[in-house]
């Protein structure tokens, strides 16, 4: 020290300033070398780390108790407070569209799901995009990790092809169980709605299964999969990649019978009122802004208050059920973290926790099998008519929660599955492990997209997206590498200027900075372009179009780009072609029509007690 | 249905039109027997909806033939040395409601009919009637009304109030018991010079403590039960028995037992069972016959017309017991039931 200080001492002197430089040098040398070194240690040192990517079906944007919900999800809602909420997460608005995007990171037009391969419209068939499964375009991110040193796991749906060449593990997992098709029975009897694939088909490592184990449940099932998986490859000292496409809470609402009722008679209360108790935990969490415009009640549905008991009751059971579905899967995705824990690799993974869509709120069963007399028909009359109130959620029912419950899972949007209106678009994004920053905490700035997920996951992985695989050409990935935003080196990996764009069933969206503009199918939208301000109407309650053409137009023109970029062909057939007529009619009594000055509804506890007659002493009941 | 009327019923998405489940559950419906010496039957127990009103008319054929055997029960129609031939009808009218807030139901039962019986030569000269001299074989027989009987069943553990269909949709039972009463008012056809009466000329009466467990699911298609009835029949004198003698009964214990389950949604089977033990006669203070012990088998298949109409059929016989007795019994039930509630929705439904 004491020569450091002579020099330093000398540094004003000529003949001192020479010797200082040289010692500078000297110890930026010294640095650069002990960095560089210390940073080949590391890399030796420090594995990669683990990916576990899990994935909810169907499941809404407010239904874990860490986004608004009242059910009771203790797993990921400790999973984020370890890591980062996201509020502005967006999807696709159907499953394998969704997953298209999610494992090849470009947008699902590109990737062969330009539309859902079950409902392409004929303009669509044999167009390159639209092939209605991954195609071979796009390479996935499980191909990419596996060939870098990774072990790819898959359980769950894959939905993305039914044929070998196409079935998961020739797209790149090592490992799989997997539902091939978008859904069926979650027991063993594999029931599926459509007729064309009565039996849901599933392979393992590559295989056709035969038969399901007797005790089957879907959640559980994937659960230890994935489990059994890891357990067996963790061996070589290899990280992994887990995809875990849970099914749950899709549609057919069924859960094991021990859990059937543990949500017994908690949505009685009809949906208004669990939505109206949802958006006030969202503002106590800060997910929405106080005073920011949430969507009205969908018109064709009655206020909850306006139905009597009975109703509820027996409404409410198939909320009860989702619930429970809900809650079983996060008690699952428990295990897997309790496993990773015991085997010390749940500090050194990445978790990322979405859903591929909203909320189901379409009749699916009257759209695939509704129609009398086709062969649809007899299927669902042959295999699901069992649907009685005690039955339903059981083996061997098909029940669904309908628009209400739907409106309910996504509030504060409008909505659901199906359409590029938030409800069907918004999804709820959890992100956690090594190098997150930022724990408990809550973005509501990031616009961030499924998309972006596979060059993140590149990036933490240290690979890079190759413009060509096996020797064809692919797509190069559209997303954005979310790591700085995770390192919390900035808020979002999008710029005021980015976009994103949705097309599906021919309903469209453009979103761009706190900017959207959709186009719907009527009744839901005008079948023209509506502009909204998500900032303060996330509801996308006011059509702004007159207001802001400017804007209106800005997006338009960004919606060309959109098309062309990524060979949307719009169908001249779509499943919602007729909603306008499809969907029932306006509710007699909505909200405020016909107004009722001073008279407001009973609440439901004193409705109860009027209803049994316990509030009239001559005991005049009604129903 | 129109075909505008077609056309809106395929509007599925409105959530009030999946409304139609609310009612289902009203179809249950007890029917018990109500017979002295019969099995109140499968579901007899089964708790209804308040203010639900059940009528059952029953026939029912019996062979009791004791030819060969001991026993004297003359309650029962069961005499040592005779074959006896039954046949006879129960109408029954029960109304549910809430006692104490417990699901409970009252019932009045009427029995009519015609017992006949062919003695054989070999019949103690203490039971012969009057005017019948020993070592020689005859015939007696009874017709008309037989001793009516009311009844209240109130439920004890294990089943909530069954009021509005909000009960009834959140009403999935597991284990419950109740208390069943019965007691019996000696008005009915009674000649005290034949052995072979309708009438008993005597009170009697009978506690139940029915105890059912419903397993599967509660559910119309997917019900099953088990059920287990233990009860005491408890019989007052006939001080005019047979010319003037005094018939006393020890009490007649009893066990029933049912096995049930739904094979579709109208229709369900039950394995049946029935152990009597006890109801030694003693006439004028002397013991009379053989104790009775009956060990019955059967089935009963039960059928849903509508919703508010069943019908069932039963068999039964004895597989142990007195000796050289043989039992054997068939019923047919009709119940109609209704309840104002549930009537009402269907008007407003169109009448379905």
């Amino acid at each position: 020290m004491k020569t450091i200080y002579k020099l330093i001492q000398r540094r004003n002197t000529p003949s001192g300033f020479g010797v200082l430089k040289i010692f500078f040098l000297l110890i930026f040398t010294f640095s650069t070398l002990l960095a560089f070194s210390q940073s080949q240690v590391n890399t030796k040192q420090k594995k990669k780390p683990n990916i576990l990517l899990i994935v909810a079906d169907d499941m809404g944007y407010s239904d874990l108790g860490c986004y608004g919900g009242e059910i009771n999800t203790p797993v990921l809602d400790k999973l984020s407070k370890e890591g980062m909420r996201y509020t502005n997460f967006y999807v696709s608005p159907t499953c394998s569209v969704t997953r298209s995007m999610l494992l090849s990171g470009t947008d699902n037009h590109i990737a062969g799901l330009g539309n859902m391969g079950e409902l392409k419209a004929p303009n669509q068939m044999g167009q390159p995009g639209y092939e209605g499964v991954l195609n071979q375009r796009v390479v996935t991110v499980a191909s990419l990790l596996h060939d870098n040193g990774y072990h790819t796991y898959m359980a769950g749906k894959w939905h993305l092809g039914l044929k070998p060449d196409e079935y998961p593990h020739a797209r790149g997992f090592e490992r799989d169980f997997s539902l091939l098709v978008g859904g069926g029975s979650h027991f063993d009897n594999a029931w599926n709605l459509e007729w064309q694939v009565p039996k849901a088909p599933y392979t393992e490592d590559g295989q056709p299964v035969a038969e399901l184990p007797k005790d089957f449940y879907s959640s559980k099932n994937y659960t230890d999969k994935t489990i059994q998986f890891i357990d067996e490859g963790r061996q070589d000292g290899k990280p992994f990649f887990a995809y875990m496409a849970y099914t749950a809470p899709h549609g057919p609402l069924q859960v094991p019978n021990r859990w059937l009722r543990k949500y017994k008679n908690h949505y009685d209360e009809g949906w208004d009122g669990i939505r109206e108790k949802r958006l006030a935990r969202m503002q106590e969490l800060g997910i929405i802004e106080e005073g920011a415009n949430t969507a009205d009640r969908l018109y064709f549905l009655p206020r909850s208050s306006a139905l009597a008991p009975a109703a509820r009751v027996a409404l409410g059971r198939k909320m009860e059920i989702y619930a429970s579905m809900v809650e079983y899967m996060d008690d699952q995705i428990g295990h897997v973290f309790e496993y990773l824990k015991q085997i010390g690799e749940y500090d050194n993974t990445i978790v990322i926790f979405i859903s591929d869509n909203g909320a189901e709120g379409n009749d699916l069963r009257s759209m695939v099998a509704g129609q009398a007399g086709t062969m649809g028909f007899i299927h669902g009359m042959n295999n699901f008519a069992e649907n009685s109130h005690n039955s339903i959620g059981r083996k061997g029912t098909y029940a669904e929660y309908g628009a209400a419950w739907a409106q309910v899972s996504m509030a504060p949007f409008r909505i659901y599955k199906g359409w590029t209106a938030e409800g069907g678009i918004r999804s709820p994004l959890i992100v956690s492990g090594p190098g997150v920053q930022g724990s408990g905490g809550l973005n509501k700035e990031a616009v961030l997209h499924v998309k972006d997920i596979v060059p993140t996951v590149l990036e933490l992985a240290g690979i890079e997206h190759p413009s060509s695989f096996n020797g064809r050409e692919v797509a190069p990935v559209q997303g954005k590498s979310w790591v700085e935003m995770l390192e919390g080196r900035t808020q979002s990996p999008r710029s005021a200027d980015d976009w994103l764009g949705w097309e599906l069933f021919g309903n469209r969206a453009i979103r761009q900075g706190d900017w959207k503009i959709n186009s719907l199918y009527q009744p839901m939208g005008t079948g023209d372009w509506q502009l909204y301000n998500l900032a303060d109407d996330p509801g996308e309650q006011y059509d702004l179009s007159e207001k802001r053409p400017d804007k209106r137009k800005e997006l338009i023109a960004l919606w060309e780009e959109y098309q062309k970029t990524n060979g949307v062909i719009i169908g001249n057939r779509s499943p919602f072609e007729r909603a306008k007529k499809a969907l029932p009619d306006p509710q007699p009594e909505f909200d405020n029509y016909p107004p009722r000055r001073g008279l407001e509804a009973v609440p439901y506890e004193q409705l109860l007690k009027l209803m049994s007659g316990e509030n009239n002493k001559k005991g005049s009941k009604k129903e | 249905m129109t075909a505008k009327g077609n056309n809106k019923s395929k509007k599925h998405l409105n959530p009030l039109l999946q409304f139609g489940i609310v009612f289902i559950i009203i179809t249950i419906l007890p029917l018990r027997s109500s017979l002295f010496a019969q099995d109140d039957g499968a579901r007899a127990y089964w708790n209804a909806r308040e203010k639900t009103n059940i009528f059952s008319f029953q026939y029912l054929a019996m062979n009791l033939d004791a030819s060969d055997a001991k026993v004297f029960a003359p309650g029962q129609y069961i005499y040592g040395n005779a074959d006896v031939d039954a046949n006879m009808s129960f109408g029954s009218f029960a109304h549910h409601f809430a006692f104490f807030k417990r699901p409970s139901s009252f019932a009045v039962n009427i029995i009519g009919g015609s017992v006949g019986a062919n003695f054989n030569s070999n019949i103690s000269p203490e039971f012969l009637p009057p005017g019948i001299a020993p070592g020689i074989a005859f015939s007696q027989s009874s017709s008309g009304f037989g001793d009516p009987s009311v009844a209240f069943v109130t439920n004890l553990i294990g089943t909530p109030r069954l009021n509005s269909t909000v009960d009834l949709l959140n009403y999935e039972p597991g284990f419950s018991m109740d208390v069943a009463l019965l007691l019996s008012v000696p008005v009915g056809a009674y000649e005290n010079d034949k052995l072979v009466n309708l009438g008993l000329n005597r009170w009697f009466g009978r506690i139940a403590l029915p105890l059912k467990y419903h397993f599967g699911v509660f559910a119309p298609g997917y019900m099953s039960s088990f059920e287990l009835t233990p009860s005491v029949y408890l019989f007052g004198d006939n001080d005019n028995f047979n010319a003037g003698q005094t018939l006393k009964n020890e009490p007649l214990w009893q066990i029933e037992s049912h096995l049930t389950h739904d094979f579709t949604s109208k229709f369900f089977g039950s394995l049946d069972m029935l152990y009597q033990n006890g109801f030694q006669s003693e006439i004028n203070g002397i013991k009379a016959g053989e104790n009775l012990e009956i060990g019955s088998l059967g089935f009963s298949m039960n059928y849903e017309i509508q919703d508010n109409i069943m019908i069932r059929g039963s068999y039964s016989s004895n597989v142990f017991g007195n000796d050289n007795l043989n039992t054997s019994v068939i019923k047919v039930q009709f119940v109609y039931s209704w309840n104002k509630t549930v009537e009402n929705a269907k008007k407003l439904s169109g009448g379905e």
